[in-house]
Order: structure tokens, then sequence, then C-alpha cells
């Protein structure tokens, strides 16, 4: 095997950064009902999950099982998989997240989203606001067609972007399952446009770090080991700490 | 030319490359060049594949980045108008890899397109260390072809069992070449001890004015061992020719009738005369008829060459 040590990262990338941007092009152009229709189901579910103590922990968790299972196969399997043999090895992390959140959504586990004014929100908050608002349109910045756009909940990048936002807002014991595939997917894109010599790659990277540091924080807090109390599970507007 | 007559030229000549004595390094000038299955392609200079004595155009086409454009439709016509044009300026060689994402797919929509399955000299490469024979018919269902010109090995992966597996296909007359392959330089070593002892019809390196490592000893031993030499990354990838973009070109450019730097280089890499085929690869169809008369007209000579690379390494 010693013959695949020889190796460079710059060696596996294997388009170039037009035909990557086209990806986004044609998708957005071909499925437009659909890329609408997962970005405001993520608006939805980034609304109700900034809410305090809001009851709507089931709908976010069952929308963004919907985006997860759209973003694999609309986006990867469709479009990126053919020019990027890696993908195939990835796409199945993204059945994986989407499982897990259907199971979050239809079992009585303890997560709960909410603003909770810790700085672990905050990062959260800040998150879906790259996500949503800043991300999609940093190619209007370099110059690109507002069609090219990668929007949340059809775009890899933004989607598990905006998942780590998302996780990062919840609480309770098992929310830690949901991180492992966002992060991965942030690592590989992150080293994908840093061959690409795009400086977005700097934002996937931060985030892995911001992600991995709040994580850190809330475990050395309590907040991700502390179970939810009976009160807290009944009222959730007692939630905030 | 025979096995000795090689010897002597290198002997004699003690240096790796005289435009002058074409004849003697397997060139075959325009004029006398085998006609074409299109009678408008245009004449370009042929180099001898030494282990057939079969002339080939002295460039090629690389698909790597270039021809993975996936399902799009709009870029893969794209790509069919740089076929097109490659062909049309007495362009064969066409490489691809099970490593080039849709490269291989989108070549043989091409090829399919333009109907010029008969006029392609395919080259693709096996790259796997477990099923060789399966991905080798994978490679053949997306060019829509049965068989091969040249296989290489991949940057020389599996080449235990992949090796032993060409040749075993060439013997049964499923293969015309077999080749191994390597890139940035890397497994000089092992590639030069199967240049020794494997019979291989081909090899391709990485060699470019500011990369001459093959120079020293790679060149002047497939020249010795009667093995064609294929050239990747002729421009660096396309940082070279990016770097000297508005770089005005030397006045003995003009000589050579190189019309951009482009060709300039290709010209620098063809008269070398262990160099049989360069694969530059390109998106645009102007750049693949340009690459093309690279390989027309008059080749620099060592000093002149010499030149080339001087001038070069001074601008990057």
């Amino acid at each position: 095997m010693s013959e695949w040590w020889d190796y460079g990262l710059a060696d596996f990338l294997l388009f170039s950064p037009r035909v990557y941007y086209r990806l986004f092009e044609t998708m957005n152009s071909v499925w437009w009902i659909a890329v609408l229709a997962a970005f405001v189901a993520g608006l939805v579910a980034a609304g109700l999950a900034m809410r305090h103590g809001h009851r709507g922990n089931r709908v976010i968790l069952v929308l963004l099982a919907l985006i997860w299972g759209w973003a694999g196969y609309g986006f990867l399997w469709q479009y990126y998989q053919p020019i990027n043999w890696a993908v195939a090895y990835i796409l199945p992390g993204f059945v994986i997240e989407a499982v897990l959140l259907a199971v979050f959504a239809a079992r009585p586990l303890p997560l709960r989203f909410g603003w909770r004014g810790d700085l672990t929100s905050c990062v959260g908050a800040g998150l879906l606001v790259m996500a949503f608002v800043i991300y999609p349109f940093v190619g209007l910045i370099e110059g690109r067609d507002l069609i090219q756009a990668e929007l949340f909940g059809s775009a890899a990048d933004p989607t598990a972007l905006g998942t780590l936002g998302f996780v990062l807002m919840a609480r309770g014991t098992w929310r830690w399952l949901l991180l492992p595939v966002p992060l991965i997917w942030c690592v590989f894109a992150s080293a994908t446009l840093w061959v690409m010599d795009q400086q977005v790659a700097y934002v996937m990277f931060v985030a892995v770090w911001l992600t991995i540091f709040s994580g850190w924080l809330d475990l050395k807090n309590g907040v991700t080991t502390r179970r939810l109390t009976e009160a807290e599970l009944a009222t959730p507007a007692s939630l905030s700490d | 030319m025979s096995e000795i007559d090689r010897r002597n030229f290198i002997k004699g000549a003690g240096a790796l490359g005289l435009a002058g004595m074409s004849a003697s390094i397997g060139l075959t000038v325009p004029g006398l060049a085998r006609a074409a299955s299109s009678a408008t392609v245009p004449d370009v200079i042929r180099k001898t594949v030494a282990s057939t004595g079969e002339k080939i155009p002295a460039v090629g086409l690389g698909s790597w980045i270039t021809f993975n454009v996936g399902n799009d439709m709009v870029l893969r016509d794209q790509c069919a108008s740089v076929v097109s044009a490659f062909f049309n300026a007495g362009g064969r060689m066409i490489d691809s890899s099970p490593m080039y994402g849709s490269a291989q797919e989108v070549i043989g929509y091409c090829l399919d397109k333009l109907g010029a399955h008969d006029r392609v000299f395919s080259t693709d490469k096996v790259w796997t260390s477990g099923d060789g024979a399966g991905q080798i018919a994978e490679t053949a269902e997306r060019w829509h072809t049965r068989n091969f010109d040249l296989l290489q090995v991949h940057n020389l992966v599996g080449i235990n069992e992949n090796l032993p597996l060409l040749f075993r296909m060439k013997d049964e007359g499923r293969l015309r070449y077999v080749g191994i392959t390597t890139s940035h330089g890397r497994r000089t070593d092992d590639m030069i001890a199967l240049m020794k002892n494997e019979r291989l019809d081909f090899v391709q390196v990485t060699y470019n004015p500011v990369d001459r490592k093959v120079e020293e000893y790679l060149l002047p031993l497939a020249y010795d061992r009667g093995i064609a030499v294929i050239v990747n990354r002729p421009f660096r990838g396309g940082s070279l020719t990016q770097q000297l973009e508005g770089e005005p070109l030397p006045e003995f450019a003009a000589d050579l009738k190189a019309e951009s730097w482009a060709q300039l280089i290709l010209k620098y890499l063809i008269a070398h005369p262990s160099v049989t085929c360069p694969i530059p690869a390109t998106t645009n169809p102007a750049h693949a008829a340009e690459n093309m008369r690279a390989a027309t007209g008059v080749l620099p000579d060592d000093k002149m060459r010499e030149q080339i690379a001087a001038v070069i390494g001074v601008l990057v």
C-alpha cells in the first residue's frame, strides 16, 4: 500500500472551480422549487430554534432530516458525486445524519432547541447566520452569478455549517451524535476549497474549531452531560439557565 | 531504428537532443507523415514508438481536471469542441485515468458525438490495488470501446498485479501497448528499475522546462531501452503558462515560428529525442489547435532548448 502514501492533497483535486460552481448553477436552475422549499424549510427551523423554549423541537428535527436527505440525494448523488469519486464514501454519512435526525424526532429523546444566551448559543446563532445569509452570497463578492448561490438545504457546505449551528443551539445528552457527520463534511469541504484556492475554505475550517471548542465548553459546564429534568421536559420555558 | 543505432546515437551525440538529426531520433517530417483518416487533417510531426515502429502525432491531449465535468451537458459539449479541434489539427492520443472523475465518460461522450472512435489513439490507466481487470472493463465501458491502444499502471499503484495483467492482455491481442506512469518525479527509482527489467512500450513522466530532473537519467534510459515517453504536466497543470502570460516571447521564438509560450514549451519537449508525446490538457478548443501547431515547422536544437529553459527559468 506504500504507493498510496505518495499522494498529496492536491493530487485529489479532480475538477476546476468553474465546474464546481456550475454544479450549483445547474441544480438551482433545474430544481429551483425544491431548492427554495428546502431553504424556506431551513429558515422556519432556524426561527423555531431561536425562540426561547419553543415547543417546535420535533418540527425542527423533521425538517432537518428531510433537508439532509435532499442535500444527499439532490446535490451529492446527482451532481457532486460524478465529478468527485470521494463523495461516494461520504454519502452514507448524509443518510446516517438524516436517519439520526428522524430518530431524534420520533423518539422522546431529551433534545431541546432554544436560545440560552451563553457562548455556545452565540456560536450556534452565528453559524446559522453564516449558513443562511452570508455563505450563499460570498460568491457574489468573488464575481460569481447569483444563480450559483450555495443555499442552505440543498448545497452541502451551508447545510453542514447550519446544522452545526442547530446542534449548538440545542441541549441534551445525546446531541453530540448529530455532530460527527457535519463536522467531517466541513473538514472535507474545507480541504477541497483550500486546494481550489478558495478563501471560503477558512470559514469551514473555523466553523469546525468553533464547534469543537463550544462542545468542550458545554461538556465542561455540564450542559451536554446533564439530563433534562422532568420539569424541564414538561416546561420548555424553564430551559433558560 | 535498431537498438544498436539508438545506443550509438546516445554515445555519439553525447547530448540529449539535436533537432537537426530528426530522422535519427524517430521524427517524421510533416511532408512524409502517414495520411490521417481525414483528408483535411494537417500534417504534423510524428514520433516513433520504438517497440513497433508506429508513428504517432507528437502532441496529445490530457484530460486531468479539464474533462471532469460530470453530467453538465453544456460543459460536455465544450469538451467535444476541444476534441474536435484537436483531431482536426492532426492530434490522435487522448489520455485519461480512472482517477479523473467523470473524464473517461466524457471522452466516450465526445468520441460518440464526433463519430471519432477510429481516429483516437486511446490511452488510459489502471489505478487500483484491487480488481484491475474489473476496473479496465469499467474504463472500456466508459470510453464506449472494446480495446485500448495503450494502458498504463497509474503511479505504479498495484504494480505487482497490474503489470502482469497488462502484459497478459497484450499477449492475448486485447491491448497494443503497455506502460507505467508517474508524476511530480515520484518513485523514480522504482520507475527506473521497471524500465530496466520489464518489456515496457511506454512510460509517462512529468517534464517541462522547469522540472527537468528526468533529463539526467530517465529519458536517456528510455531512449536506450526503446521505450516511448509520454510527458504529463508540460505546463505544470496550467500554472507555468499562467505565470508566463503577458511576458513577451524571446526573439528566437520567431525562428521556431512559435506563437505562444505554450507552443515554445511544447517544441522544447518534442525536440528531446526521447520524448514521444506531451499531453497538455485544455478546456479551450483554440488552445487545443494551438498546442497541435507546436508539432509543425522547426524544432529547437540543443542550444536553443537550453535558451528556452533559461528564459523560462528566469521568468517563473
